[in-house]
Order: structure tokens, then sequence, then C-alpha cells
């Protein structure tokens, strides 16, 4: 990263793009918490979390910020229930407003009769799928989405982006993508284009 | 070519290649040290029963061990001794005359063995005048006696107090005698050390009423001597009908069970081990062929043979193995060194305990490589056996299978 | 906590082959170890009752000079009082009184060392067996005077059978060397062919002829109708006679109970050896389980699980491997020591050599019952060391490396 200053506000549906090796995966990965910038520092909701130790940015990721990964995101051993219902249980919610909630997100992304389903019977949209649920499940402050799209088909990928701006309008839900993803470019309202760790462009549309 | 790429091939996932090496070595290191202090011990023991007093080879009559009596002792011929002092192997021969006695002073009695010993060849082989703790040694020509200090202790009589001695000699004569004890001394074998009386020959062979005649002669062999060879070539020219020449495993079998049975032990501890250790190194190998099985099929999908790849795998497992053994081997020999040199002595209830059941209280340990080996070997075998898993597995493979996964 | 729980034991099946290998790793050292610690204690155990019941019995009493001056003089002071407290005694099974004394027996053949023991044929049938064990002849039951009962392997030496004539050699309480001739009228053979060869036994009475202790005795020895009775008895014993030596046979023969306790101590020894190389298997096992899910790991840091969390998963995954084997191993242990326990081992095989140290051919595992949770406990001791490596190698994962795109 070189020289970067950006601010994103709440209910944004954003994407940062790039090419390979441009750096976009690293901004991510400093916006969640997973990475510390050289020079300079992170706010999340007036929080500094470039002074937070290890421990302390697990926890504040718990409670502020929804991760969706390319692949890889759910536990093998866990069903589409349950998973869907994790973080939540590990900020140790009761369990009848887990249950409450995790049902509600799972017809949310049509999923209901996958419920008790693992993941190796799941294709892989679906997996996406109850990823996007379980990171909205815990009312993060935003939710970063790193190449979600990028191991599926067209009409998974629809499918998932439909869910993801739906419930970006209905709960206000902030979405920050990396992507190189067309599609996923072209349902994002703001584009950061990023490239030598410089931001090259920083465009909003009004109208998406 | 195949060795370099197994050897390569291991240090891959160099944390899982070693800690399979470090639970060989564990293997190995207990092993060898448990079996060289149970060895030690052993030959400990031997050599205190049979180096320091029944000698590795003893010449009889024909039937005297079975019937210990000295109605079975035979003619001393001096020809025949010097006959056997010059045979390969032995360094001498030494003439005895042994038998019982009550022993009697003042109001205590106790059993004894009394040996009728030249002094001057018995001290070759026992050292015995250096086991003295108090008084002097015996001469030829004496007519005195050393006592072992287990029965002085009983008897409570010390240097200058005369002994009764009382028995049945030769042809049923009555042997009675009394003898000033000119030494005490304090024998390695505790059994041994709680009832032995040496006397000179002649004086034994007076007291008995057995004039010329003695009950063994005794054989004290060269350092690294074969005892079945001396053995056989004495053999070869005595006339068996008359004499019978026998080893100590011959003379004392309970001994010899006594170890057998001791060492069963040892070896099944062992077995459990070594069987826990095969367990953690297939697992290893299980885990590593399931990992690689995509690989196998590239592998055998541009043109290496099974064959080939199935001997790589083997040398990968005997590599681990082999590591574990040299570290193992390296890492046990200061040990085994040191109590080598230095043996654990115990004392206190556990010396009792040890000496109620004949074995000096010491723990010495074995440095005989053949320890080493046989342990090198067993490893070797297990991971040979092992690596049997991945080389079939190999030869059951189709290639399109193994990519997909 | 719970769904960690509920997490770490599901992460176990995962991989059934490599986690039923470690289970059958453990359940199968465990089941080893303990069995052959039960083999020890059964042959301990019966070699303590055979010396118990065929030699020294539970109780002795003596005078106090004797065990140290074997002296024919040193015979127990208040001896009638003595038997007559037995006589009435709760609790005491049987006893009896004896006289002893070292001589020589001598026959035709040669002569050998033996420790000559004077008994009452009819009490000393209650409290040692040697009755039982007579081969030829009777014990005691012909009608001449001056009967000798002796071991099978003294016979062969003597070269003597059945109404042979043996001459005895002993001093007498003045100290005078006697002779006396007797006649034998059994020969008995017992599981030890040393027993055998040293000891003789004659009437009481015939002695007193040739000794003249005017009826004392040396020693009195008692067999208890229950082991726990044997300490507070002796103690009572003690206190209403002062002035005679009393001893349980734990103090008669200290390398007895002391080889239990050395023996406890070796074992548990061996039990640790068999837990370090377990653990060999477990942290491979577990390394291997860890770093195969780096990428899973590395989103769970990157959701939120915190590290403490993490750990703990690790931890109880390590030890639910453990808390299958190990109660498969400690089931097994205790079906076959039970098992064995009643029918026993036979040891044939090596007859003759255990027969010089007392021991039967068969032998009867048994294992107090303490053994088993405490190898419980160490199986899940040695199950959270083993953790405890895998479970580091976890935490060190960066959240960040672990999820990087391809």
């Amino acid at each position: 990263m070189d020289g970067v200053t950006l601010e994103i506000h709440e209910g944004e549906f954003t994407a940062i793009v790039g090419p390979s090796g441009s750096g976009k995966t690293t901004l991510l990965n400093m916006i969640g918490g997973l990475d510390h910038p050289t020079k300079g520092t992170v706010h999340i909701n007036g929080t500094d979390i470039s002074e937070l130790s290890d421990n302390e940015m697990i926890d504040f990721r718990l409670k502020n910020i929804g991760f969706v990964f390319q692949a890889y995101n759910l536990l093998p051993v866990l069903t589409a229930e349950e998973n869907t219902g994790f973080i939540m249980q590990l900020q140790k919610r009761p369990k009848s407003e887990i249950k409450e909630r995790v049902h509600k997100l799972m017809a949310d992304v049509g999923l209901e009769d996958r419920m008790h389903h693992r993941p190796s019977e799941m294709s892989g949209g679906q997996q996406q799928r109850v990823a996007v649920a379980r990171a909205l499940a815990s009312k993060p402050a935003f939710i970063l989405a790193d190449e979600p799209t990028a191991n599926l088909d067209s009409s998974s990928t629809n499918n998932l982006l439909d869910i993801m701006a739906r419930l970006n309008k209905e709960e206000n839900m902030t979405f920050i993508f990396s992507t190189h993803d067309q599609r996923v470019i072209d349902k994002a309202r703001r584009i950061i284009r990023i490239d030598d760790g410089k931001v090259i462009s920083d465009e909003t549309d009004p109208n998406k | 070519m195949l060795s370099l790429l197994a050897w390569r091939n291991i240090w891959r996932n160099r944390r899982r290649s070693l800690i399979t090496m470090a639970s060989v070595l564990f293997a190995v290191f207990f092993a060898v040290f448990l079996r060289s202090m149970q060895i030690g011990t052993y030959d400990n023991m031997i050599e205190n029963v049979v180096g320091y007093y029944s000698g590795y080879i003893q010449v009889h009559k024909q039937g005297y061990w079975k019937e210990q009596i000295i109605d079975h002792s035979v003619e001393y011929s001096d020809s025949l001794l010097t006959y056997f002092d010059q045979i390969d192997g032995v360094t001498q021969a030494q003439p005895r005359l042994e038998s019982f006695a009550l022993g009697a002073y003042q109001n205590a009695t106790k059993g004894l063995m009394v040996n009728g010993i030249v002094p001057e060849k018995e001290d070759v082989m026992m050292n015995l005048s250096e086991q003295l703790i108090a008084g002097e040694y015996i001469q030829s020509d004496d007519k005195a006696v050393i006592l072992s200090s287990g029965a002085a202790d009983y008897l409570k009589l010390g240097v200058g107090d005369s002994l009764i001695l009382l028995s049945q000699g030769y042809r049923g004569v009555s042997a009675i005698g009394l003898y000033p004890v000119r030494g005490i001394v304090e024998l390695k074998s505790p059994l041994l050390n709680n009832n032995t009386v040496f006397m000179p020959l002649a004086e034994a062979q007076w007291f008995y009423g057995a004039e010329g005649r003695i009950t063994s002669y005794v054989f004290l062999l060269d350092g690294n001597r074969d005892t079945e060879d001396v053995q056989q070539t004495i053999q070869q020219t005595l006339d068996t009908t008359q004499y019978e020449v026998m080893d100590w495993t011959e003379m004392m079998p309970e001994l010899v069970q006594a170890i057998e049975a001791d060492s069963t032990g040892g070896q099944l501890m062992l077995f459990i081990l070594y069987m826990i250790i095969t367990f953690g190194i297939f697992g290893t190998v299980l885990m590593m062929t399931a990992e690689r099985i995509h690989e196998f099929g590239i592998l055998l999908s541009v043109g290496m043979s099974r064959l080939k790849l199935g001997i790589t795998l083997v040398m990968e497992t005997v590599f681990l193995a082999v590591n574990g053994v040299i570290a193992g081997m390296i890492a046990v020999t200061p040990l085994v060194l040191y109590f080598h040199y230095n043996p654990l002595r115990f004392s206190g209830g556990a010396r009792e305990a040890f000496e109620e059941f004949g074995f000096e209280p010491i723990l010495p340990a074995s440095v005989d490589p053949s320890i080493w080996l046989t342990h090198a070997w067993i490893i070797l075998i297990i991971a040979a056996v092992i690596s049997f898993y991945p080389m079939y597995v190999v030869f059951r493979l189709k290639p399109i299978d193994a990519m997909r996964k | 906590m719970k769904n960690i729980i509920t997490i770490a034991w599901r992460n176990v099946w995962r991989n059934r082959l490599r986690s039923g290998l470690v289970i059958t790793s453990i359940a199968l050292g465990i089941w080893a170890g303990l069995f052959s610690i039960s083999f020890s204690y059964g042959l301990n155990a019966q070699r303590t009752r055979n010396v118990i019941q065929n030699v020294i019995s539970h109780i002795q009493i003596h005078h106090p000079s004797f065990l140290q001056d074997r002296n024919a003089k040193f015979v127990i002071p208040q001896a009638d009082q003595i038997t007559a407290y037995l006589d009435t005694a709760k609790g005491v099974k049987a006893y009896t009184s004896r006289l002893l004394i070292n001589g020589m027996a001598s026959s035709a053949r040669g002569g050998n060392g033996v420790l000559i023991t004077g008994v009452n044929p009819e009490t000393e049938q209650n409290v040692t067996q040697i009755h039982d064990q007579v081969i030829t002849g009777t014990y005691f039951e012909a009608s001449y005077k001056n009967q000798i009962v002796l071991g099978k392997r003294l016979a062969e030496k003597l070269n003597v059978r059945e109404k042979s004539k043996i001459v005895l050699t002993f001093q007498d309480n003045l100290g005078n060397l006697v002779t006396g001739a007797f006649r034998v009228v059994g020969i008995f053979e017992s599981s030890s062919s040393k027993f055998d060869e040293v000891n003789v036994f004659v009437k009481t009475s015939d002695v007193y002829n040739l000794i003249g202790t005017d009826g004392g005795l040396h020693e009195i020895a008692i067999l208890m109708k229950d082991d726990e009775q044997v300490e507070p008895f002796t103690a009572r014993l003690s206190d209403n006679f002062e002035d005679s030596d009393i001893e349980t046979w734990k103090e008669i023969s200290p390398e007895l109970g002391y080889a239990d306790e050395v023996m406890g101590l070796f074992l548990y020894l061996f039990l640790t050896i068999i837990m370090a190389a377990l653990a060999f298997g477990i942290v491979n096992t577990m390394l291997m389980a860890v770093l195969e899910r780096k990428r899973e790991l590395g989103m769970l840091m990157a959701v939120g699980m915190n590290k403490k969390r993490v750990f703990a998963m690790i931890l109880s995954e390590t030890v639910f491997l453990a808390a299958v084997g190990g109660p498969i191993g400690i089931a097994m242990a205790f079906g076959s020591v039970q098992y064995f326990g009643t029918t026993g081992i036979d040891l044939s095989l090596w007859g003759e050599g255990l027969k010089n140290f007392g021991i039967d051919t068969m032998v009867y595992t048994q294992l107090s019952p303490e053994f088993y949770p405490n190898i419980g406990i160490m199986v899940v001791v040695t199950a959270i060391l083993s953790a405890i490596y895998p479970a580091r190698k976890a935490l060190q994962l960066n959240p960040n490396d672990a999820i990087r795109s391809i």
C-alpha cells in the first residue's frame, strides 16, 4: 500500500478492484484487521484498531466485522444451520435469539431445506450463501468479502450477488468486496480501483 | 537416484519426520538402556558365582554333580592337571575337594560348604586374598581356615577363634576337626558369603579321610575364550565313562533359568514398547501415503515404474527408522558407559531385597555391542514391514483415480 | 464452551482411520501395561502366599535373643500362658509350636546341612501344608519312635527312602554335640526344591529326650483367619506378653513386603514409559490434524474465535482421543485380569527355574483397584501434555496467511 486514504460509510456496497498483485487483498485485510499498515492507522466506528493486541483484535472482529472468504468459510463438521449460528454462539447470545435469527437468514438466502446439511452435501454456491448468512447473523458493522464469487459459476454468482444486494438494502448492511470479477463490479455502487498499492480511481454511481 | 529422492522426500515435512524419528530414538534409547542394565546384572551375577567361584568348566567323576557326596571323589592326578593347564584357552586348572560340614562355635551351629583349595591357584582365580576383610591368607601347609563373613557373623567368631567342623567323610568315616580362623573374606555373592569355608587341600583331604582325592578340577579360562570349544577339547581326550566335563550352564541350570525368567520380563516390556512405536510409525506412513496419492498418480502417469516408486517409499520409511536408531544409540551410549564404569549401588531395604534373591546389590550396564545391534535390527525390520503398505498402495493404484483426489 | 466441545468431538471423527489408529494404540498400550503389571503382582502375591502358608505363617513368637543367636537354650518365656491365650483368642485360625535346630543329617551315603524342625504333628497340619505334600510314606503315622519326614531332594542326595535310617547331629542347650538315629517315615515334595533339600521334620517329643530343654519351645507360629487382623492382633499379643518377641510376616521377611513396594514403583515407571511412547504418536497425529486445517483455523481466528477457544478446541480433540482409547484399554485390562485372575495362567515352560524361587506354575493375575483410576489420570495428563505443542502451533497461525487466496 502506498499512501492510501479512504473513508467508507454505512450502507455502502463497495468493490475494491485491481489486477493480481495490486494490493487489493492487502487493503481488505487491513480493513479487516488481519494485517497492519506499516505507517498510518485504521479506524472502525471510531476505534483505532492498529492499537489493539492480537487477542483484542480477534474479539473486535468477532463483534464488529463479518467475513465471507473465497473458500474454506464453513466448518465441515457443522450443518448449515450450525454454521450460520456460529458467530452468534461465539458471542454467547441466548439460544432462542440464535435460533430465530438463523431461521430468518436461512430463509433470506433461500436455504431453509438445506439447514441440516453439512458443507460436503452442498454446492459451492450454496456454501457461499451460508457464509453470507453467517456473516450477517451477528449484525457486524460491515461485511468484508474477499473474492466471494471466484469459485462459482454464473448462475450461482448472480444468485449470490442478488442476495447480497437485497440484504444491503433491507438491512442497511455495508458490504466491501475485493474482486476482479466483472459481474461483481457491475453490481457495485462504489468502485475503488487500485494498482501498485495506490488508489487509481474512486467512483460512486448513485443509481445502483 | 532413488535414494536421493527418498532422502529429500523425508524432509518435505520436517516436523512430522522429526517427531517420528524422535519416537524411534526414544524406543531405541530405552530398549538399549534397559537391556544393557539387565544383561549387565546377569553378567555380573554369573561372574560372581561362576567366574569367581564355580568356574566356567569343571571336570569331576562321572555322576558326581547329580549327587554331590564325597564318596564320588576321584584320585588326584598331577599329570592330568598339567595336561589341562596347557590346553588352548585355559589359564589354569585347579583341584578342589568340596563337601559339607557342620560348623560350630560355642553355642552356635551352622551348615557350611568346605572348600579344600590350593591357596595360590585359588588366589589367581578368585582374588581371594584381596577379599579378606580381616586376618591373613592361608598357605598350603596351614592347618587353619578362612571363613566367609556371613558365616563368621552368624557364628559370632573372629580371627584367631577356633571353629569346630563336623561331617561325614569318605566311605562313612567320621570327620571332626578344630581349626583356627586365619582370615575372614567377604564374597560378592550373598548366598556364597553366608556359608563358605576355605581350607588348604591337604588338610581337607585329611579331614574327610580322603587322602589323595579331590571332587573337581576347576578351570579358569582366558579372557575371550569360547567355553564350548574348550569343553569339547577336554571331552575329546578324557575317558567320559570315568569323568564328566560340565560347563556352568549344565552345573547350575537354575541360574540359567532364573536369568531367563527375569530376562523374559524385560523383553515383554520392550515388546509392548515396540508395539506402541510401531503403531505410531504406521500412522505416520498411512497419513503420508494418503496425502500423496495425487502425487503418486502424477508420477505413475509420467512414466515412473511402480516398482521404482515403491522402492522409494520403502527407503523413506527405512531412512526415518535408521535416523532414529542412530540418534537413539548415540544418545544412550554415554549413559550406558557411565553405568558400566559406575554401577548403581543399592543400600538399605533395597540392598536386602537383592541379597535375599542372591544378587549383589549393584546395577552395572553391559557394553556388549550385540545389544545395540539387536535393537537396530528390530526397528529396521519393523520399518521394512510397515513400508509394505505404501508399496501395496502403489501397486494397486490407478493413476486416473489418484489424480482426481 | 459447549459448542467448542461439540466441534472438537466431531473433528476427531473427520479422519476415522487416523483417529482409529491412535485410539487403538492407546487402548492396546494401556491394556498391555496393566495386564503385565497384574501378572507381576499375581506372581508376587502367590509367592508371598506360599511363603506364609508353608514357611513363616502370619505371626511368629520367639525368645527375644533367639533370632540373633540360635542357641537352643533361648526358649519362649511364658509359653504356656501364650498357648492358653491363643486357644481362646478370636480370629486365630490355628497355631503350632516348634523347636528349631541347625544340624546335619547323614546317611550311609553322605551328609548334608539341615534345619531340624521339631513339630507337634496335629497342630502343625493346621498351619503348614507339608503333610499334604508327602509323596511317599506318611506324615508321622507310623508307630515307631524317632520318625523323620524329609524332602525329596534331600532323600535323593542321601539316597534314602521310607524306613531308611538317618543320623541327626546337632547341639543341645548346653552346647554339647548330640547325635540321634531317626527312621524315615515320609518324603515330601514342595514347590521349592531348595526347601526340600534343607528341611527335615521330627516330633518335638522325640527331640526333648535328646536335647534336654524340659519342654521349652523355640517358635510359635500363628495363622489368622483374616489378613487384616494380623497387625492388630500382633499388637495385642505384644502388650500381653512383653517378654517375648512377636513379629508379623512382614517383619520376619521384610523383602516380601518390600518386593511389593519396589515393584509398585517400578511398574509406575513402566506405565510412564508407555505413556511417553504413546505421546509421540498423539503429538504427531494432532500436529497433522492441525496443519492440514491451516485454512480452517485461520478462518476461525479471522471470524473471531479467540486464541483461548482455539487452544481449547485442539486440547479437547486430543483429550477425546484419549477418552475413547483409555476406557477401552482399561476395560480390556479389567476383563482380562478378572478372567485370568480366576482361571490362571500356566507357566509350566519355566517350571524348573521357578521352583527354586518357590513359585507355583499357575499364576493368577491381580490388580489393586487404585491402578485403574490412576492410569486413567495418567492417560488424560499425557493427552493434555501432548496437545500443548500442536495447540500452540495452531495459535501461531496467522489468520491472514491462512486464508490468502490462491
